[in-house]
């Protein structure tokens, strides 16, 4: 079920770069938080750091503190792969894997968590992942022909499906849409508006309008200066950061006016 | 094309700016006009109403054209919509003018304000012409102080309206139905200009400060 995210005093450092400093928030269950900013402004490291993606990185740590309903998921003893189990990722390019079957890649992260699941149970988690992600239709005659051969659009809702079936409570997208044509970008978004009926959703994208339609909430992030560490200038209710927002920086950015 | 962008907000800026100046412009001449039973005046102001009324159809389609092109927000959005608004406002001015032009042509070669009401109108000329400089003041430097003064001196137009209408229901009012009739649209006409003056003030309030100003 959906997770509230409590997020204090982060701080993201590369090795000796301090990348992101001192960033605190709340992201409520069932709801969609975008982030936005210029390039390099740490919103995607942020994001990252929300399911302990960015430790892939040699060197990568974090200060401070990231809660999901409490749990602090950088405890002692708090496993990341268990981690990001229950914080999916959906990526800025589709990645199906590609020699396996689409059938194979929704319960690819079934199947890594391991545990025996039936023929037919594994059938029931297939479809209902798909159809969440709006994709069973286009795909339910062929099923066990490979991800690759999918469309775009369609090979990005595989991901999506693929994330959801292992039923996380929140799910991070990286601009999701940000490698797909018009008809597609409208097709995650409409889905993501009915995935927040179930998951805690976090959006980066550079596309504001997206931020703007998509969103409940939005976290404006910029860099104090080059080479400075990026920052939370501003987090808000959509509506009131795209058109009264408290911040000049802010305002100046969404207006086009830097970045 | 952001610098485009932001050259066509500054430009629908100076000729929302230059429509103020053309409506301050017909008020002055319209209002002189009236004293002077100036014919070629009143005409003048007539034929100017198409330019006023030009300015307005092109604000609204360039602003149109920002906003499906540019997909503005906040601050740029509101500018928009409230030049869209606002040189509603500005040509219904210009329009006004031009009725009292239209009462100064139609009552030539005879003056159409008796002596003892051309005290009156013409404080109503000066405060409309105050009220326009203090308008263009507001589009051009968005201020915001100044735009809620603009609403004081419109009272000052609504205490002369009523005295001009003292005038005309006295007993002792001998120009008969027609002047009193040609004095009661006058009145209208510039406490009506003064209301629009008033809210292009408001449009501004909002574009600057992002809310509506309480009435």
């Amino acid at each position: 079920m959906a997770k509230r995210i409590d997020v204090t005093n982060l701080n993201i450092y590369y090795s000796k770069f301090h990348a992101v400093s001192d960033v605190n928030f709340t992201i409520a269950p069932r709801s969609v938080t975008a982030f936005i900013g210029p390039s390099g402004c740490g919103k995607s490291t942020v994001l990252r750091t929300l399911n302990r993606m960015h430790e892939v990185i040699a060197g990568a740590r974090v200060e401070g503190k990231v809660a999901l309903d409490g749990e602090d998921i950088y405890a002692n003893g708090v496993d990341p792969v268990d981690v990001r189990r229950t914080i999916g990722m959906v990526f800025q390019r589709p990645n199906p894997f590609p020699t396996m079957s689409i059938y194979d890649n929704v319960v690819a992260g079934l199947k890594l968590r391991g545990g025996r699941m039936s023929k037919s149970q594994l059938d029931g988690v297939v479809e209902n992942s798909l159809r969440a992600a709006n994709l069973w239709e286009e795909v339910r005659n062929r099923l066990n022909k490979p991800g690759a051969g999918l469309s775009g659009g369609q090979q990005q809702r595989l991901c999506i499906a693929r994330a959801i079936a292992v039923e996380p409570a929140v799910l991070l997208m990286d601009e999701p849409c940000s490698a797909l044509d018009p008809i597609s970008t409208l097709a995650i978004e409409d889905l993501i508006q009915e995935l927040k009926e179930k998951y805690t959703i976090v959006i980066v994208t550079h596309n504001m309008q997206q931020a703007a339609r998509v969103s409940d909430h939005t976290a404006f992030f910029n860099l104090s200066g080059i080479g400075k560490p990026g920052q939370l200038v501003e987090i808000d209710e959509t509506e009131k950061i795209f058109s009264n927002p408290s911040d000049k920086r802010t305002e100046d950015y969404i207006s086009g006016r830097f970045g | 094309m952001r610098d485009i962008y932001h050259d066509e907000l500054d430009e629908i800026g100076r000729r929302t700016l230059e429509m103020t100046k053309l409506v301050d412009v017909a008020m002055e001449r319209a209002t002189q006009s009236l004293l002077d039973a100036n014919l070629t005046l009143a005409d003048q102001v007539i034929a100017d109403d198409k330019r006023i009324d030009a300015i307005r159809s092109e604000l609204e389609d360039r602003a149109f054209q920002v906003i499906a092109q540019q997909a503005p927000v906040a601050t740029d959005l509101r500018v928009l919509i409230s030049t869209i608004h606002l040189s509603a406002d500005l040509e219904r001015m210009g329009d006004l003018a031009l009725h009292i032009a239209k009462i100064a042509r139609l009552r030539y070669p005879e003056p159409a304000v008796p002596p003892e009401a051309r005290d009156v109108i013409s404080q109503m000329g000066e405060v409309a012409g105050s009220l326009i400089e203090k308008v263009a003041d507001v589009v051009d430097g968005r201020d915001v102080a100044l735009a809620q003064a603009i609403e004081e001196e419109d009272d000052s137009m609504d205490a002369l309206r009523r005295k001009l209408f003292t005038l005309v229901l006295s007993p002792n009012w001998q120009r008969g139905t027609e002047a009193a009739i040609d004095m009661t649209l006058l009145g209208r006409y510039y406490e009506r200009y003064a209301d629009h003056a008033v809210a292009v003030a408001r449009h501004t309030i909002f574009t600057v400060t992002g809310t509506r100003p309480v009435h």
